[in-house]
């Protein structure tokens, strides 16, 4: 990634890795009016993200990450600036782009298989025809055994793996993500991010990544975005260099300490508030 | 299988010796907490008849002894025996059926209606500003006031009790409905939107089903209140009905019989409302119980 010069919108550009540019920003800004005044949750955010790159963005609460997020997805507007996807800008949501929440927003009265096959039937596809794919999808995510189980009888870690698997069908070039692992138990999360990372990377899709933990962010990305709040923007940009595939035993790496070390000084006093 | 929670690291069938005798005794000891829960159930079934059985002795003793009046409470055999005889009248079928009809109607035709304007106050915020004033306004009203004005308005015979038992039986289905329809999560309204579903979709898909269980709980206590309308309308004017008979049995002063009524209305709440349990557990499976 690299820093967006403000030219406007022009054709899908190359980015610095030698792929193709798929997200770009343009001096993207949001004002909440409330009741007590108004509030600047961006400010000035020029980012561009290649294909295939998986970049983070780390903050403290209240930083307009996931806000950034959703006028990226489209489901907010932005009050100024430019959200190019593939040179075109959003206005509204598409389907190029998957979302997946905090939570994993399942449909208790659907089976794994029918929530994963939701967003086929909602988009008028050939639900019979993506069946087969849809339980690649499910095997993938390792579920294989529980495609007919409703989401009551998964633990929460499972149930956010059937949310993964329901995103994954679409076949996104973009996959957006929330900070979808901030409710599990520690363990899980390692686990889920073990295995978003070899999902992804097998598939060349593109992501991004909400979170507000540092070492999830450095173990995943390729790029980290630091931002900080009041109002958020965006105060630093790390190339994560560390070699891929990445294990559990990358995070004894010492480049793996520094980074982390680099994040917590580009979030500055804000770590401390 | 409703209830049980599948483990992603239960352990697999090949097992070394050591794990395969710590799953023994961890089987067992379930197998010996099912075998005692079993029994508590038992003991509190048992302890629920006792109760019955000790009313139902009181009721027999009270008058029997001169403790209450017998006339102002017979005592439960007779009642029983009162109940035997009413249902071998040759009226009472014709009773039977016509509260039975002016029930059902009112409950169906009051849940529907409780339905349709419930989801249009929940889907267009314009309607819910305009009429919502005037649907708490007349929920703080007691219905029962409307009884004598219906019998003036649509005749002695069945309608009045209908048009009551309508009145009274749709306002619960429409507040559920409501609140359901207005309950779904955020995150889920931003998912349908996040691939594009139309409002269409996101109601039939998300919306309604979300709603159903908290819409069936309304229902519910839609088939209660409908009984409530139909006795009360036939309370207040009725040539026919079991409401007409219990009055009737009131002023002869034959509580035996009165009381026999009143133990099938009883009856007649109490299969509604177990129909639309089973109904629930069926249909509403996945209801956090």
């Amino acid at each position: 990634m690299s820093q967006v010069p403000n030219i406007g919108s022009e054709a899908p550009a190359t980015g610095a890795s030698g792929r193709r540019r798929v997200i770009e920003t343009h001096g993207l800004s949001k004002i909440f009016t409330l009741s007590e005044g108004s509030v600047t949750a961006l400010r000035d955010v020029n980012i561009a993200i290649d294909e295939g790159e998986f970049v983070s963005f780390v903050g403290p609460s209240g930083c307009g990450k996931s806000t950034l997020l959703n006028i990226i997805s489209g489901l907010l507007p932005a009050t100024t600036g430019t959200v190019l996807l593939d040179g075109e800008d959003i206005t509204e949501p598409s389907h190029k782009m998957g979302f997946m929440f905090q939570t994993p927003v399942l449909l208790p009265w659907r089976t794994v298989e029918k929530n994963v096959l939701l967003p086929a039937e909602v988009q008028g596809l050939n639900v019979e025809a993506l069946r087969p794919k849809a339980l690649d999808v499910i095997e993938a995510v390792g579920l294989k055994d529980f495609r007919h189980a409703y989401p009551k009888q998964l633990s929460g870690g499972m149930q956010q793996r059937v949310a993964l698997a329901r995103v994954l069908t679409y076949e996104p070039e973009v996959l957006l993500m929330d900070e979808p692992f901030g409710a599990l138990d520690e363990f899980t999360r390692e686990a889920m991010n073990l295995e978003l990372m070899r999902i992804t990377q097998s598939a060349g899709i593109t992501c991004i990544f909400v979170t507000h933990n540092i070492t999830e962010a450095v173990f995943l990305s390729d790029k980290v975005v630091v931002m900080t709040p009041r109002p958020g923007e965006v105060s630093g940009v790390l190339d994560i260099d560390l070699p891929r595939p990445r294990e559990i035993g990358t995070m004894k790496d010492p480049a793996f300490a520094d980074l982390i070390f680099e994040v917590r000084s580009l979030l500055g006093r804000h770590v401390h508030a | 299988m409703r209830d049980a929670v599948i483990d992603a690291n239960a352990p697999s069938p090949r097992l070394d010796p050591v794990k395969a005798d710590a799953a023994k005794a961890d089987a067992a000891a379930r197998e010996l907490r099912r075998q005692r829960e079993r029994r508590t159930d038992w003991y509190y079934r048992i302890g629920a008849i006792s109760i019955g059985v000790v009313i139902l002795l009181l009721w027999e003793a009270l008058p029997y002894f001169d403790l209450v009046n017998p006339i102002i409470l017979p005592p439960f055999t007779k009642v029983a025996y009162a109940l035997y005889t009413l249902v071998q009248q040759p009226f009472f079928p014709r009773h039977l059926l016509i509260t039975l009809n002016e029930i059902v109607v009112g409950f169906l035709v009051g849940t529907g209606l409780g339905l349709g304007v419930g989801i249009a106050l929940a889907v267009w915020p314009p309607v819910k500003r305009l009429i919502y004033p005037y649907v708490v306004g007349f929920q703080a009203i007691p219905k029962i006031v409307f009884a004598p004005l219906f019998i003036a308005w649509f005749g002695f015979d069945q309608i009045s009790k209908i048009v009551m038992a309508v009145v009274i039986a749709f306002f619960p289905v429409l507040i559920n409905t409501m609140v359901g329809l207005e309950s779904v999560p955020a995150d889920a309204r931003k998912l349908m939107r996040s691939m594009k579903a139309t409002p269409l979709q996101l109601f039939y898909k998300v919306s309604f089903l979300h709603a159903l269980p908290i819409i069936f709980a309304g229902v519910q206590a839609a088939f209660t209140f409908a009984v409530i309308g139909a006795i009360v309308g036939e309370f207040v004017g009725a040539k026919e009905g079991l409401g007409y008979l219990l009055n009737l049995y009131n002023f002869q002063l034959r509580i035996d019989r009165a009381f026999a009524v009143i133990v099938i209305l009883a009856g007649i709440g109490a299969a509604g409302f177990f129909l639309l349990e089973w109904a629930d557990r069926k249909f509403i499976f996945w209801r956090e119980r």
